[in-house]
């Protein structure tokens, strides 16, 4: 009777770790084939920068260079000496950088400086004012375009790198409030009475106390922030053009304007250089940023 | 030399009013322990004291001094919270000289004091750690820590220990109890924990609904509760409480409970009313646990009863005994050594020189 129901207890087990395995076979399956099909564009892309003009219009797609070249990185980034009209990317990578830096790091700080008062300094009215900012990160972009432009030009900073750094900082205001209210509403309110009994201020203990605690929802910050500012187009085509324009409208331009044959290998280096500070945010802060964003329901 | 005192404090949160004309005096050295369910107001109470919430109307006042519109930091007080509140980026050593680095004091006196208390609360060796590498116990005694260096002159503590474990609780409630004997200074004491309350307070203050409900040393409480709420809220297992009439034949007055049979009644004759009821009015008997024993010569007043136990609760030193008592339950205490059996009647006796008569209109002591 024993030896029985141990067989069966036996049997039992093995048909479910066999079903275990199965199961997890089919997942990794899955999860390849999406993998595949998410990276077939960067493949292509990489692949076709690394061939000649020749090859590309002679080839498939698919197929990797004959010859690696990698002259067309070359052309995008700085151009050929030869044809001085030509638009290269070197000098919008730094208007990019120029503008991404200081808007990142304005509005995640003031971000997180309106969370902290919005969650620790409560005050009458607080929630319609998280309220009109959540509301802020509805508005689309479109809507802004022409306000934003006056308000530029009163200013006079219109088609400037200061300028765009004004626009992103104040559109990212509404994201990068939210995150860091959400962040700070789970942080004890103990620990900020603490802080005033101790004698510490509004900004003392904003520095001392909460900002070094702050680094999962800084890095969820920055990335959103830098994610978005650095691929936007639509604020940088508005907003400027020529000498002042950010990566992406100079990528765009650089693409449409050349002017007899269609270089697609120049074309997708650029496309990919344009794409390499976002990559580079990613794998550098990436794993905080899984961290950052379930931070929230986890207690400290 | 560090008095507190609440005077005609109200408060609100939105239309709930949380705290109703609370009066409170704490005298230098006093440790006083606000006792009361949750949602009482004990914690807002201690909160306003602290300055961290704001006061609707009435005055607090510290050292004879109006603190209504003074800055927490500015109180001359330190608090101890339930979760600790450390800060979780700094060592050990910056979270206790916090307080004293924003008050620009000089180094070489800070480093006394950390020294001196460290040592005290045994957290010297702990001073180059985050907090995260603390136990419950060693981030408490940080707490701790953080508070005393400032030598304030009230310490506040808001339910210091419920987050700890029972029997760190228990030590944790000594070493708080030696603390006071040391310093001597003024504390108040937040708490739901009715065993914390009488073995810390030099006087406990019971709170309901936004009210001090009574306030005496842990003794008065116990064997003198104002009201059927502090009775039933002080004491484990909690008091018994039968409901009844009050009976006057000639000058002997008695008590008749409810559901009586066989001309029942149990003579109040040893009780000192503070005002004596009327006849035939609704009263409300109550003794506690330990006052139904086995009989003993020595007693008083006491009043000879059959009982039947219907539970049998061993707890270790002794038992605690549910009997049926004129159609209410009633628990007694008794030595754990006495032969009870379930449903065999015992004779015990009822120790009438302790017990508790409140009205039942207004629930209050007469």
């Amino acid at each position: 009777m024993q030896t029985l129901d141990i067989q069966k207890m036996e049997n039992i087990e093995r048909s479910a770790s066999r079903k275990r395995t199965f199961y997890r076979w089919l997942l990794f399956i899955m999860l390849g084939i999406f993998a595949l099909y998410y990276l077939a564009p960067l493949y292509v892309m990489i692949i076709t920068s690394l061939k000649s003009m020749e090859e590309i219009r002679q080839g498939n797609l698919m197929t990797l260079p004959g010859e690696i070249i990698f002259d067309s990185w070359k052309t995008a980034w700085s151009g050929r000496d030869y044809d001085a009209g030509n638009v290269f990317l070197r000098p919008f990578f730094w208007n990019s950088i120029k503008m991404v830096v200081p808007a990142v790091a304005i509005s995640a700080f003031f971000g997180a400086l309106n969370g902290y008062a919005l969650t620790k300094w409560r005050f009458r009215g607080d929630n319609l004012v998280f309220l009109l900012f959540l509301f802020g990160c509805f508005i689309p972009y479109q809507a802004i375009l022409l306000p934003m432009a006056r308000t530029l030009g009163v200013l006079g900073i219109s088609n400037s790198i200061t300028g765009l750094v004004v626009v992103h900082s104040i559109y990212g205001l509404s994201f990068t409030t939210l995150f860091f209210r959400n962040y700070y509403v789970s942080i004890p309110d103990e620990m900020i009475k603490a802080a005033r009994i101790d004698g510490a201020g509004f900004f003392k203990i904003f520095f001392k106390v909460l900002l070094p605690i702050s680094a999962p929802i800084i890095v969820v910050t920055v990335i959103w922030q830098f994610t978005n500012i650095w691929n936007d187009f639509l604020f940088g085509s508005t907003f400027s053009f020529g000498e002042a324009a950010p990566i992406q409208v100079a990528l765009n331009n650089m693409v449409l304007t050349s002017t007899s044959v269609k270089e697609y290998n120049v074309d997708m280096a650029a496309a990919f250089i344009a794409g390499i500070p976002t990559l580079l945010v990613y794998v550098l802060a990436g794993k905080y940023f899984i961290r950052g964003l379930t931070a929230g329901s986890v207690k400290g | 030399m560090a008095t507190l005192k609440v005077s005609n404090l109200t408060k609100n949160f939105g239309n709930t009013q949380v705290l109703k004309q609370i009066n409170l005096e704490v005298i230098d050295g006093e440790f006083i322990v606000l006792l009361g369910p949750s949602g009482c107001g004990k914690s807002t109470l201690l909160n306003i004291i602290a300055g961290l919430e704001t006061v609707d109307d009435g005055e607090i006042l510290i050292d004879e001094y109006v603190v209504n519109r003074v800055e927490p930091k500015d109180r001359n007080i330190a608090m101890v919270f339930q979760s600790y509140a450390l800060y979780p980026a700094m060592t050990v050593r910056d979270n206790v000289i916090f307080g004293l680095k924003q008050r620009k004091v000089s180094k070489e006196h800070i480093e006394k004091s950390l020294k001196h208390f460290s040592q005290m609360l045994q957290i010297d060796q702990l001073l180059d750690r985050k907090p995260a590498q603390l136990s419950g116990g060693q981030r408490q005694r940080v707490a701790m820590g953080r508070a005393l260096v400032r030598e304030p002159h009230i310490f506040l503590f808001d339910e210091p220990l419920s987050n700890l474990d029972a029997k760190l609780r228990v030590e944790m409630r000594h070493e708080i109890n030696k603390l006071h004997e040391q310093l001597g200074t003024t504390m108040i004491y937040v708490t739901h924990d009715q065993v914390e309350a009488m073995s810390l307070a030099t006087r406990i203050a019971v709170m309901n609904e936004g009210i001090i409900q009574q306030i005496g040393t842990p003794q008065e409480i116990y064997e003198k509760p104002n009201s059927v709420f502090v009775a039933d809220f002080i004491g484990s297992p909690a008091i018994n409480l039968i409901q009844g009439t009050f009976y006057k034949d000639g000058t002997a007055p008695s008590f008749i409970p409810e559901q009586q049979k066989d001309n029942f009644k149990i003579s109040l004759s040893g009780y000192s009313f503070d005002s004596e009821p009327k006849d035939g009015q609704e009263i409300i008997f109550g003794f506690r646990p330990e006052h139904i024993n086995l009989p003993d010569a020595s007693l008083k007043s006491q009043l000879p009863v059959e009982l039947k136990p219907s539970l049998i609760e061993l707890t270790g030193y002794e038992k605690e005994v549910s009997f049926e008592f004129y159609g209410n339950e009633i628990t007694g205490r008794l030595p754990r050594h006495v032969n009870t059996e379930l449903g065999k009647s015992i004779s015990l006796s009822l120790d009438l020189s302790e017990i508790s008569i409140f009205d039942s209109a207004s629930t209050m002591r007469i």
